[in-house]
């Protein structure tokens, strides 16, 4: 049973059409991209999902069902937007939050010590949340999303304003959910942030779905007649079923001729005898593949 | 219901820990003690006439000279109060003025039967002196006049002995008496400060959550109505409590300065205000505090939202601007309007209770009114307290606000 089922949902704002017929599932176990540029209308779509806004049409399912009181206890959500009490102390703003999640104050203050001391934050926890530094704010943030061990992680852009210390905690803390058996939607515009971290993904521009399904196959999918080289001795001038060699960093990348495989340049290269470090499909980024679709939606039009 | 009361809890811990919040819930009272333990202080010792000098000034005894020109002044009758001197001539006065001898001189002309010619003279400019001396002068003219006739004397000098029996059981209070204006104006003012901070506390508490982007957090947690219960009973039992302090201080207040100055007893407010006072407080605050929070659920952020209080306390001004036909004439239309128009109730009602006795009828039906005032605003709010709203960041729109109030959005 998938933790979130959307079905051909449309969100229109005055005369904007925000959303427009997207679909997606989400699992248990996985981490899911739903990614776009700035105004696609991903945020719109979380706070469908959440129920904070009602869709013009089409259905959300959510945890099994329509979203319910009970519900909004099993899941976390860290909005782009990211909001705490600012004038009271970091302990009592964060026990305040997880008691509105459902857990009783004695069992949320036991459960915010251990995440504040894992977070190196222990000894702030008198302070108010306005003296903290941003980055200490940022895991506050995380520790009110997660503290009530939800089945469902939501978090909008997670790496904005984070420095890299940050952003691979961010990362480490999510795989570890992932491994633990959470459904975690990521939304982000930063694809290249998703690449190592998303099993399967969602790409909506203009407030519709322009690619959907696991990142491999994605890449797979948009991957070109591109391999990538890198070798100990120097290429030929030319090699059969090349029609192109760019050099970059110390590697080649050889562009293959139509009706050339794959396979067919790794024999020829074999049998050239060539010592070889890297070979390697170049599969494209999502940056990449996301600008390759718009450009072909752009000529479209 | 159990998130509504971790609401309440939140909300109510967070106000009543405000500095701001204990400091004016200790320091109004206190201060109002401590003026009343200084002027009874004062009173009570020779320090009180040194305090008086420095603010009157120090003026002495003032000596005047007085020059009989119509032959009718034979003597300066003892018992006088001020100091008069007789002077022969206005030659010889001038000279005494002159030495310093005294601070100014009277002539009484000689045509004084005829026209009551009187001229005043003294070295500077002071308009009040005269109308001072004009009452001594008077006793003095009319023993002179009259001094062979005791009893003419004293009809003409107290001719009206009143003897005023009111035919109404409460004590009445004496129009003279400075309280009893400062009393109501002092409840009116009261009431007005803790309905419009307590429902100010609303308004911010709801924008500095949009401000701290907490609200979006706090819509996946609990809904928009158990956020609107729980900050509204939260912020209302603050205010309630503040409310019964500070009128439980004033009216030990009176009481001590029943003691210590023998206030008149009309002038001790029936405890019964404490009762009416939460009454009309509650009521009062249910409909401002709901009104700002539905202009808290439209305005995007802090500064907008003192704009909009601006507008909305309107009405709440008004009974202040009314003081005067408020407090002169409890029972007239203008003050009787005031108390039942549900908008200027609260407070108007207020100054009526404690400047009169105001019939229970309409002391009932302004509630009823104010009831069902209250009732209409927090339904038509609670349909503004949307997700959608709370999350939009459109600048606010007052047209918008009163459609969304009339249900017409």
């Amino acid at each position: 049973m998938a933790t979130i089922d959307v079905r051909n949902v449309c969100k229109r704002f005055g005369k904007q059409q925000v959303v427009d017929d997207v679909s997606f599932e989400v699992v248990r176990g996985e981490i899911f991209g739903l990614l776009g540029p700035n105004g696609a209308g991903k945020t719109t779509t979380i706070r469908m999902i959440l129920d904070i806004f009602k869709p013009d049409s089409g259905t959300i399912s959510i945890l099994g069902g329509p979203m319910t009181e009970d519900k909004k206890d099993r899941i976390g959500y860290l909005p782009e937007e990211r909001g705490l009490y600012q004038d009271i102390s970091l302990e009592r703003g964060l026990v305040y939050l997880a008691t509105l999640k459902g857990l009783s104050a004695s069992e949320a203050q036991k459960r915010i010590q251990t995440w504040l001391e894992r977070f190196d934050l222990a000894d702030h926890k008198n302070k108010r949340i306005k003296e903290l530094s941003k980055g200490m704010q940022q895991k506050a943030q995380l520790i009110a999303t997660l503290v009530h061990e939800p089945e469902l992680i939501i978090i909008d852009e997670p790496f904005s304003a984070l420095d890299p210390v940050n952003t691979q905690m961010v990362k480490d803390l999510l795989r570890e959910q992932r491994d633990a058996g959470k459904a975690i939607v990521m939304c982000t515009h930063q694809m290249h942030q998703v690449e190592e971290l998303a099993d399967r993904l969602v790409l909506i521009n203009r407030g519709q779905s322009v690619l959907y399904g696991s990142l491999d196959e994605v890449r797979r999918r948009y991957a070109g007649q591109d391999v990538i080289v890198r070798a100990l001795a120097p290429l030929p001038a030319s090699l059969p079923g090349v029609d192109r060699v760019e050099r970059e960093n110390g590697q080649y990348r050889l562009h293959l001729t139509s009706g050339t495989t794959v396979q067919d340049l790794l024999r020829c290269l074999v049998e050239e005898n060539i010592p070889l470090e890297q070979f390697e499909v170049a599969l494209p980024t999502l940056d990449q593949i996301f600008i390759q679709i718009v450009t072909r939606e752009g000529e479209a039009l | 219901m159990n998130k509504t009361w971790l609401v309440f809890k939140n909300e109510l811990l967070n106000t009543i820990r405000r500095k701001s919040f204990i400091l004016t819930l200790i320091l109004i009272p206190l201060g109002s003690f401590i003026v009343l333990g200084i002027i009874s202080l004062l009173q009570n010792s020779e320090a009180g006439a040194q305090v008086g000098q420095v603010f009157g000034g120090s003026q002495g005894v003032q000596v005047h000279g007085l020059v009989d020109q119509s032959g009718l002044i034979r003597e300066i009758p003892e018992g006088s109060p001020g100091q008069f001197e007789l002077y022969p001539s206005e030659q010889a006065a001038r000279q005494a003025l002159d030495e310093g001898a005294i601070d100014a001189f009277v002539l009484i002309a000689e045509d004084y039967l005829e026209n009551g010619t009187v001229y005043y003279y003294r070295p500077d400019f002071n308009p009040m002196e005269g109308f001072d001396l004009s009452a001594e002068l008077e006793h003095i003219i009319n023993t002179n006049l009259l001094g062979e006739n005791q009893a003419l004397l004293a009809r003409v000098q107290n001719p009206l002995n009143m003897e005023m029996e009111v035919l109404n059981p409460e004590p009445q209070r004496d129009p003279g008496n400075m309280l009893t204006f400062f009393l109501p104006y002092a409840v009116t003012f009261l009431f007005y400060i803790v309905i419009l901070s307590s429902a100010s506390l609303m308004l911010s508490s709801i924008t500095s959550e949009k401000q701290n982007r907490v609200i979006e957090i706090l819509m996946t947690s609990i809904t928009p109505m158990q956020m609107l219960t729980g900050k509204i009973i939260a912020l209302g039992l603050a205010g309630l409590f503040q409310t019964i302090v500070w009128t439980t201080a004033g009216l030990l207040l009176l009481r001590v300065s029943g003691t210590t100055f023998s206030l008149p007893a009309e002038f001790q407010l029936p405890v019964s205000i404490i009762f009416w006072g939460a009454i009309f407080f509650l009521l009062g605050y249910a409909v401002y505090a709901s009104l700002m929070a539905g202009a808290g659920a439209l305005v995007p952020n802090l500064r907008e939202s003192s704009q909009v209080t601006t507008i909305l306390v309107i009405p709440m001004v008004i009974p202040l601007m009314m003081i005067n036909p408020l407090i002169q004439q409890p029972n007239g239309t203008i003050a009787v309007v005031l108390s039942l128009f549900p908008l200027t109730a609260p407070v108007s009602m207020m100054t009526r209770l404690a400047g009169t006795q105001v019939p229970i009828w309409q002391i009932l039906l302004s509630i009823l009114l104010l009831a069902i005032t209250a009732a209409l605003v927090i339904r038509a709010v609670s349909g503004m307290f949307r997700a959608q709203n709370l999350l939009s960041g459109q600048p606010f729109r007052m047209n918008v606000f009163f459609k969304a109030l009339l249900g017409r959005l």
